[in-house]
């Protein structure tokens, strides 16, 4: 009885601590008033346990306080230019040049500036701040009497309103767009104290080219023992490995690969007991693949008519042991419209759309380390394989009708 | 310019020697006034307006001497300044030719600088807490109390006029400190590094007074109940009065002393006042520690803000204008990306998905860790998925399915059962003791709860027990159960049976009332 007790509170427990894990992967800044209030509550129930996995194992501080949980997280690799800060709307449109400057300009702003600010006040002063000759020498000029510009700074305003930097007090953008209002915001100076997980204050920085500034961004500090070397490398796997779908050997420095084969099961068991992923190791690297499917911003196979596309063309691509050209993935979206086009939407199925079918279909699969573009066209990656089917298959085979 | 004679002062309004201060220039009329004034400290009564160019200082001299002269002459316009011809030698023609003037202040000028100065004084003030007037006060004290043994009208009155200057000054400062701590503490317009230079001094300042005050503040009061004993310092004040009063003219003689007497009585009950509480009114000496104790955690709260604008905000800013340049430097969209991934760390995990299915698969027949991707097998894709990207047929919508009437169907179920166990309840008291025999037929409902509420009763029966109370597991009944000895057997009827046991008496009781 109290054995069957027990483990029914280990295994509660257990999931409790895997959402909490998740929750932090999924979104790195929690709200205690976000959509993601229960998520919050698990995470400071488990804080200690935590904080403990995510510094002993990534490195990564995770801070708590009753407002906000926010893990600092540092990526396993710099390489990776699939995660864009989007905005906060259902296009969720990556942020263009002018909105990132916009984005650091308003943060900046609101640093110096008081507990509240109205978004025309925080508008002028982000006009003076791009006054910086840097900024001007680079081609930036904001005046904000554009609607293009005031629709930048509405978007970057939401991403904030998103993260809880800030909070609508009155007012709503659309009309600060149409010049007819203004909005009014408390500004959250502790989840806005938390916002940048850079390891390093960027001002402090003196490197002048940018993958050097990159680098020092996430430097970690010196490195002068065996054993700092080894943990700044099982740090380094591990976030790899939570973070990003595919880990593949090829991409490792030697160093790392060895130390990656003699730890391999350690990892995976570590990250396993955090989050309940499960290792999928194979000859040319490791996915650390998630059983409930929620783990994840890209979903592959997925519902509806772009992810339709996206698995037929990766089963195509999957087929084909060679680079393909994109003239020849949009001839197979054209022959695939015939077949399936009767369960597409509609705007798929119009001459011409193959272009952006085989765009959005490429995005996914970029992001999920599946394939990558090189010159030429596109070359399938080994984990690609996932998703082949027997033999490629034109028509509907035998078996499958059976198992329909 | 000089060439205009100079007008005679107006006195309409009769304070046109302050008009300069709202004119233009009003900082160069005053550096000028104060030019006549350190001249005239210096005894020099004329200026010329080469002298009053030479003598401002470096960094407010105007670049053009003429300026110097239109000021003056504006000024000698308001009357502050009176202007007589040059009648000194000159060296070049032009000069000669120019109309020269000497410059003098007047009466009305320097009254109103001194007006000014006074101004001055009393804005910039900040007070001063003057332990040293506390020593003062303790030796003045002590004369006193010497002077008090053998009284001497010219002692007396030098010693008191001492004390009570000394300590005049010591409360007009304090009040001054008061007011400028508070200002301070404020920190409206105060420089932040002024500030933190101050901070140290203030604090240290403030720990030094507040021991003198502690230490002497007792000392003094002491030696003013030394002297108000047998009304010593009153004789010695009428003596100060006395002696006072002896300049008086004839005719005011016995008023003036009088008076007097009044007015030191006055002073040294202020002063008994400020360190001595009384009357359940607290001593100025202690209100004032209190409120110089109280400067120094606010003093610190400014601290703290000012090291969190320092800390916090500034860098803080400058880091986030650094990556905006940045990100207006890097080379393209994929360079910003992934300046925003390693800067702000806001991107969720991305990972691959797997079925149950394969799971299982998986693990009956394990793939060795040398198999390439290709060679294993590969995700099984809901082949309707494949066929048509969705999992469910299409043309049947998926419907959230309305499960109101389900739901009202248990709320049902839960009312009635509610009832029914009220129901039973209420069958099962027995509003007073009675037999068992005595209890007739139960409803099982009924007489499951009553089994419950014997079982709770015998639970707690001992060999030698003859009576027991029990309450009900939930706490809803109460039983009251004794034994009898007439060996006589009680039968409950249900409909499942006939329920046999010796008789007791029994009382069954709600305790809602008690819940």
């Amino acid at each position: 009885m109290t054995a069957s007790l027990g483990e029914v509170l280990e295994g509660r427990r257990t999931a409790e601590f895997h959402k909490a894990a998740r929750a932090l992967l999924k979104e790195p800044l929690l709200l205690a008033d976000g959509p993601q209030a229960d998520e919050f509550r698990l995470v400071r129930r488990h804080a200690g346990d935590l904080r403990d996995w995510f510094d002993r194992n990534t490195g990564w501080p995770l801070r708590v306080d009753a407002e906000a949980a926010r893990l600092g997280r540092t990526p396993g690799t710099l390489a990776d230019a699939t995660h864009p800060a989007r905005e906060a709307s259902r296009a969720r449109v990556p942020f263009t040049r002018r909105r990132y400057v916009l984005l650091c300009l308003a943060l900046a702003a609101l640093e110096r500036g008081e507990a509240q600010i109205a978004l025309g006040r925080l508008a002028e002063q982000v006009v003076l701040d791009a006054a910086d000759p840097h900024l001007a020498a680079a081609g930036i000029a904001f005046t904000l009497e554009r609607r293009d510009e005031r629709l930048d700074l509405a978007a970057v305003v939401r991403l904030l309103l998103r993260h809880g930097v800030l909070r609508r007090v009155a007012g709503d953008e659309d009309a600060y767009v149409s010049g007819a209002g203004d909005v009014l915001y408390d500004v959250r100076r502790r989840v806005l104290a938390g916002l940048l997980a850079a390891r390093r204050g960027p001002s402090l920085i003196t490197a002048e080219g940018f993958e050097e500034r990159l680098a020092e961004l996430t430097a970690e500090s010196a490195l002068d023992s065996d054993e700092l070397r080894f943990r700044a490398i099982r740090q380094r796997l591990t976030r790899r490995l939570l973070d990003d779908p595919v880990l593949y050997y090829a991409e490792l420095t030697d160093e790392e690969l060895a130390y990656l084969t003699r730890q391999r099961a350690f990892i995976a068991a570590r990250i396993t007991e955090l989050t309940g992923l499960v290792a999928e190791v194979r000859a040319e690297g490791i996915a650390m693949v998630d059983p409930m499917d929620d783990l994840t911003d890209v979903r592959m196979p997925e519902q509806g008519t772009h992810g339709h596309v996206t698995l037929l063309l990766a089963e195509h691509l999957a087929a084909s042991d060679s680079t393909v050209s994109r003239e020849e993935l949009e001839s197979r979206v054209r022959e695939l419209a015939v077949e399936h086009g009767g369960f597409w939407s509609k705007n798929a199925r119009q001459p011409g759309a193959e272009g952006e079918l085989v765009e959005l279909a490429l995005a996914k699969l970029t992001a999920l380390g599946l394939v990558a573009v090189v010159p030429g066209g596109v070359a399938p990656l080994p984990a690609l394989a996932r998703y082949a089917v027997g033999e490629t298959v034109v028509k509907e085979s035998p078996r499958k009708a059976q198992q329909q | 310019m000089t060439s205009t004679p100079p007008e005679p002062p107006r006195t309409a309004t009769g304070y046109a020697p302050f008009a300069h201060l709202t004119a233009p220039n009003a900082p160069l009329y005053r550096r000028v006034m104060s030019a006549f004034l350190v001249a005239k400290e210096r005894f020099a009564v004329h200026l010329r307006p080469e002298d009053v160019y030479a003598a401002l200082a470096p960094e407010h001299r105007p670049a053009d001497p003429d300026a110097v002269a239109t000021a003056l002459d504006r000024l000698v316009g308001w009357g502050n300044l009176r202007a007589d011809p040059d009648t000194s030698r000159v060296t070049a023609v032009e000069d000669f030719y120019r109309k020269r003037f000497i410059y003098q202040l007047t009466r009305a000028g320097e009254a109103a600088e001194q007006a000014l100065s006074v101004y001055d004084e009393a804005l910039g003030r900040r007070g001063a807490l003057q332990a040293v007037a506390l020593h003062d006060i303790v030796t003045q004290l002590k004369t006193l109390v010497v002077i008090a043994e053998e009284p001497d009208a010219a002692k007396a009155h030098l010693a008191l006029s001492t004390l009570t200057a000394r300590f005049e000054a010591l409360a007009e400062n304090a009040r001054a400190f008061m007011g400028s701590l508070q200002r301070t503490i404020d920190l409206h317009d105060v420089d932040i590094e002024v500030f933190l230079a101050y901070k140290d001094r203030l604090i240290q300042y403030l720990e030094r007074f507040i021991q003198d005050l502690i230490t002497l503040g007792g000392r003094i009061a002491a030696l003013i109940g030394e002297l108000e004993d047998d009304d010593r310092v009153g004789a010695l004040l009428r003596l100060a009065a006395a002696r006072e009063a002896a300049d008086a003219a004839p005719d005011e003689a016995d008023s003036a002393e009088a008076r007097a007497y009044e007015r030191w009585t006055a002073k040294w009950s202020g002063l008994a006042a400020w360190f001595v509480s009384a009357d359940g009114r607290e001593s100025q000496a202690r209100l004032l520690r209190g409120r110089a104790l109280g400067a120094i955690p606010q003093l610190l709260a400014v601290v703290r803000q000012l090291n969190e604008r320092r800390a916090g905000r500034s860098d803080r800013s400058a880091d986030f204008r650094a990556l905006a340049r940045w990100f207006a430097e890097a080379p393209d969209d994929a360079a910003r990306h992934r300046l925003w991934r390693a800067a702000f760390g806001l991107y969720p995990a991305r990972h691959l998905t797997v079925d149950a299915a394969t799971l299982d698969g998986r693990t009956a027949r394990p793939v060795p860790a040398s198999t390439s991707w290709a060679g294993a097998e590969p995700l099984r894709i809901s082949p309707q998925l494949r066929r048509t990207g969705s999992y469910e047929r299409r043309g049947k919508a998926r419907r959230v399915q309305d499960r109101s009437a389900q739901r009202r169907h248990l709320a049902e179920i839960a009312a009635r059962q509610t009832e029914e166990i009220a129901a039973a309840r209420a069958r099962l008291a027995t509003g007073g003791t009675t037999r068992l025999s005595a209890l007739g037929e139960l409803d099982p409902l009924a007489f499951r709860l009553f089994l419950q509420l014997l079982g709770d009763a015998l639970a707690t029966w001992r060999p030698d027990t003859r009576t027991t109370t029990a309450t009900s597991n939930d706490g809803t009944m109460e039983i009251r159960l004794t034994a009898l000895s007439d060996g006589t057997t009680a039968e409950i009827r249900t409909p499942g049976g006939v329920f046999r046991g010796p008789d007791h008496t029994v009382e069954i009781t709600p305790a809602e009332g008690r819940r």
